[in-house]
């Protein structure tokens, strides 16, 4: 039975790159067929992407060089070098200071279940994130569909944008952090005067009934950070306590009327 | 290298594409090898979170994909007070230096040179994608991004391409 959907351009394209799904090969070849300008765009791609093999197949043939064969052993136990580089003076300042603005914090949160690690974590994240000027974000807000689905399925909960435009903000867009154990969801939004706030959550092991938000600042990020019962959330941003804690409000709002409109 | 340990070997025979994709993010070869050095120790710290049994070249160009995020976000904080040099694209400058005997095919020092002016996100979906051969759900994963968006950016790239091609000499490429 054949597929009722007319082949797209990008059907066209995986059809080229050889991932087309097999059931949709016949539709795409009925239309090279008879449409001598598609097929040329399929031979088109499929020449240009065998030039660029062509070009940079010869790399490969390289020998390996021998700091990158030892690189390539397993590293001696009492080295635990940090993989960004050390020479970036700001960077290891900017980790020593949120060393030891938590340090204080760290007894009284522990004892109150909150992970102290995933607040100082997520301080981090959006200094490095909120001040890149050219790619802030993975997934730009004019996908704001998919990013909320890919965001779901990576991350095992329901993911959501909220909307804070009463609030004078707008979404840039999103990007998954994975570079630690469980992986992190960021959201991005800026208002007029491109001040930048993240939302970030993660997966929460812990049974919690607190919810409370908890407020932190440091080196001008300001945090509210909470618990529900299956994520962290940390909204961070360079604002003052309280614009930071009414975005926080909407934003929970927001969270908690789409988990009742869930069930 | 610690005593005794020797290369790991499923490490060794990834190294010629991990340097050839680190070449095409970087724009250089030494910054590349620092990269793929950094990617290594990188993978050995997180050894636990790849599955044995799943593709480890896609892992480690994830591994290699994240460190080179944010050390490129680092940079540009530590740069932020310093004026860069960007060309009208708004992406860093990148060449890549060709082989000497194929400097004589002009057609691919062309290609090579559009391929230098695409976006940074473009240029990286449309290597993996061609050069690397990577399904487009692996790359989806090794970029962090959704697989619609591998696709969008892919056949952005190729219109840019398109585009680039057409200024100076129009009309299809001749099929061989």
């Amino acid at each position: 039975m054949t597929s009722m959907t007319d082949p797209t351009d990008l059907d066209l394209m995986a059809y080229a790159d050889g991932q087309l799904a097999p059931e949709r090969a016949a539709a795409v070849e009925a239309v090279l067929a008879r449409d001598a300008q598609s097929a040329a765009r399929v031979a088109e791609i499929r020449e240009q992407n065998r030039l660029l093999r062509e070009g940079l197949d010869t790399w490969l043939a390289e020998p390996s060089p021998e700091r990158l064969l030892a690189a390539a052993a397993a590293p001696a136990e009492s080295t635990a070098a940090p993989w960004w580089r050390p020479a970036l003076a700001m960077a290891a300042t900017l980790v020593m200071g949120l060393a030891l603005g938590w340090f204080g914090r760290e007894a009284l949160l522990d004892r109150q279940g909150m992970p102290t690690s995933f607040a100082r974590q997520a301080a981090f994240a959006h200094v490095l994130y909120a001040t890149d000027q050219r790619r802030p974000v993975e997934v730009w807000a004019n996908e704001e569909k998919g990013l909320v689905t890919w965001l779901t399925r990576r991350m095992g909960v329901q993911a959501h944008a909220p909307d804070l435009n009463s609030v004078g903000f707008a979404l840039v867009g999103g990007r998954l952090l994975s570079g630690h154990e469980k992986p992190t969801a960021l959201l991005m939004y800026e208002n007029p005067e491109k001040q930048r706030l993240t939302l970030q959550w993660r997966k929460h092991d812990r049974d919690a009934n607190e919810t409370a938000f908890r407020y932190a600042i440091e080196d001008g990020v300001s945090i509210f950070y909470w618990i529900d019962h299956e994520c962290a959330y940390a909204l961070s941003g360079s604002l003052d306590r309280a614009q930071l804690l009414a975005v926080a409000r909407v934003v929970y709002g927001q969270l908690a009327a789409a988990e009742v409109a869930r069930k | 290298m610690s005593d005794g340990a020797l290369p790991h070997p499923d490490l060794v025979a990834a190294i010629p594409r991990l340097r050839r994709y680190a070449r095409t993010l970087t724009g250089e070869a030494t910054r590349a090898d620092d990269l793929v050095q950094d990617t290594l120790a990188r993978a050995w710290e997180k050894r636990r979170l790849w599955r044995s049994g799943t593709d480890l070249r896609a892992w480690l160009f994830t591994v290699m994909h994240n460190v080179f995020v944010n050390q490129r976000a680092l940079a540009r904080r530590d740069a932020r007070n310093v004026s860069l040099d960007d060309d009208a694209a708004g992406g860093e400058v990148w060449q890549i230096a060709v082989r000497p005997a194929q400097q004589a095919r002009v057609e691919l020092a062309e290609l090579l040179e559009q391929v230098g002016r695409l976006p940074a996100e473009q240029r990286e979906v449309l290597l993996l994608a061609a050069v690397e051969e990577m399904k487009y759900e692996e790359i989806a994963v090794v970029l962090d991004i959704p697989v619609g968006t591998v696709m969008s950016r892919l056949s952005r790239a190729r219109e840019k391409l398109r585009r680039l091609a057409d200024g100076p000499s129009p009309g299809l490429r001749a099929v061989k």
